[in-house]
C-alpha cells in the first residue's frame, strides 16, 4: 500500500497533476517543464522526485538529461476508482435530475394557481 | 449537465462535482427531506430502502438501510450531522453498517462535505469524502469503493452479472 498512498499523496498536489497532464502527452525534459510551468528547475525537480517515487513516472538517462514519462499502468489504478466513484455518484445524480425537474414543475403549478 | 466529476483534492480526501439545473432551494430539499431523499439516494434499481430516517440539525441523527429486492440482504449509512448552513453547506459524519454484506470498510467514522452554491438558476454541488485516515481510504481503494455504498452496487453487478 505503501506506493500507493504515494500515488494519492503525489496526485495531491495541483502542480503535480499539471505535470502529470503535460506528461500524458508526452515524454518531456525537466528544462521543457521548467518552460511550460515557470517554476525554477529545483521546484520542478522535487516534484518529479515524488512522482518518481510514487510510480507515476520513470525518468531515462539520455546523455545529460532525463526525460520523464508517465507509467501509465499506476496512474489508471487511481483513474479507474476515481472513475468507478463518479459512476456511483452520477447514477444517483441521473435520479435526482429527474426529481428536480418533477419539484420545479410542481413550483410553475404552485405558483400559477 | 456534464457528468459528475471526482479528483483528489488531499491523500485523504476523494471530492466529487456535479451541477443540477434547478434552483438551489430545490435541491436543498432533495438532500434534506427524507421523502425526496429516497427517490433518489435510495433509488437504485434492485434495490428498496426500508429505513430513511433524518433528522438534518447539528447534533441530528440518520440512518439510512437499503434492502436488495434479490435477497433481502441489507446494508446502510448512520451518522451525525455537525454543521449546517441553509441553502449552503451540510458536513455529517458517516459510519458504514455492512449488515448482511459481511464487508469491512474500516472503523473510524469519514466526514461527508456537501456544499451547494447556485448561479443563474444551476446549483454546483461539491461532496468531499474525508477518510478518518489513510489505512481507511486505502482500505475504499483496495476494495474499489469510495463508501459503503459501491459495495453493495458492486454485490448487485455481481448478481445481475449472473441473471
Amino acid at each position: 500500500m505503501a506506493q500507493l498512498d504515494q500515488a494519492f499523496a503525489a496526485l495531491a498536489d495541483p502542480t503535480r497533476r499539471g505535470i502529470v497532464v503535460r506528461l500524458a502527452r508526452g515524454e518531456a525534459s525537466v528544462s521543457d517543464l521548467v518552460g511550460h510551468f515557470s517554476l525554477t528547475q529545483p521546484t520542478i525537480s522535487s516534484h518529479l522526485k515524488v512522482l518518481e517515487s510514487a510510480g507515476l513516472i520513470s525518468r531515462r538517462r539520455v546523455a545529460q538529461s532525463r526525460p520523464c514519462k508517465l507509467v501509465p499502468e499506476r496512474l489508471k489504478a487511481v483513474t479507474d476508482w476515481l472513475e468507478q466513484v463518479q459512476e456511483i455518484f452520477e447514477g444517483n445524480y441521473k435520479r435526482l435530475d429527474a426529481l428536480l425537474t418533477e419539484l420545479k414543475q410542481a413550483e410553475k403549478k404552485e405558483r400559477k394557481r | 449537465m456534464k457528468p459528475a466529476e471526482a479528483s483528489l483534492p488531499s491523500d485523504t480526501e476523494v471530492l466529487v462535482k456535479r451541477s443540477f439545473d434547478a434552483p438551489v432551494k430545490l435541491v436543498w430539499r432533495a438532500y434534506m427531506e427524507p421523502d425526496l431523499f429516497r427517490r433518489w439516494c435510495g433509488a437504485h434499481p434492485g434495490w428498496s430502502m426500508p429505513v430513511c430516517e433524518m433528522d438534518m440539525r447539528v447534533g441530528g441523527k440518520y440512518c439510512w438501510r437499503w434492502r436488495s429486492d434479490e435477497n433481502g440482504q441489507e446494508f446502510g449509512f448512520t451518522g451525525e450531522v455537525l454543521e449546517v448552513a441553509l441553502h449552503a453547506k451540510i458536513v455529517h459524519t458517516q459510519i458504514f453498517d455492512a449488515g448482511d454484506l459481511g464487508v469491512s470498510m474500516g472503523g473510524e467514522p469519514s466526514i461527508i462535505t456537501v456544499t451547494f452554491q447556485e448561479t443563474n438558476g444551476i446549483t454546483n454541488v461539491t461532496t468531499t469524502i474525508r477518510y478518518a485516515s489513510k489505512a481507511d481510504r486505502d482500505a475504499a481503494f483496495a476494495t474499489g469503493m469510495t463508501d459503503g455504498m459501491e459495495v453493495s452496487y458492486k454485490l448487485l453487478d455481481g448478481v445481475l452479472g449472473e441473471m
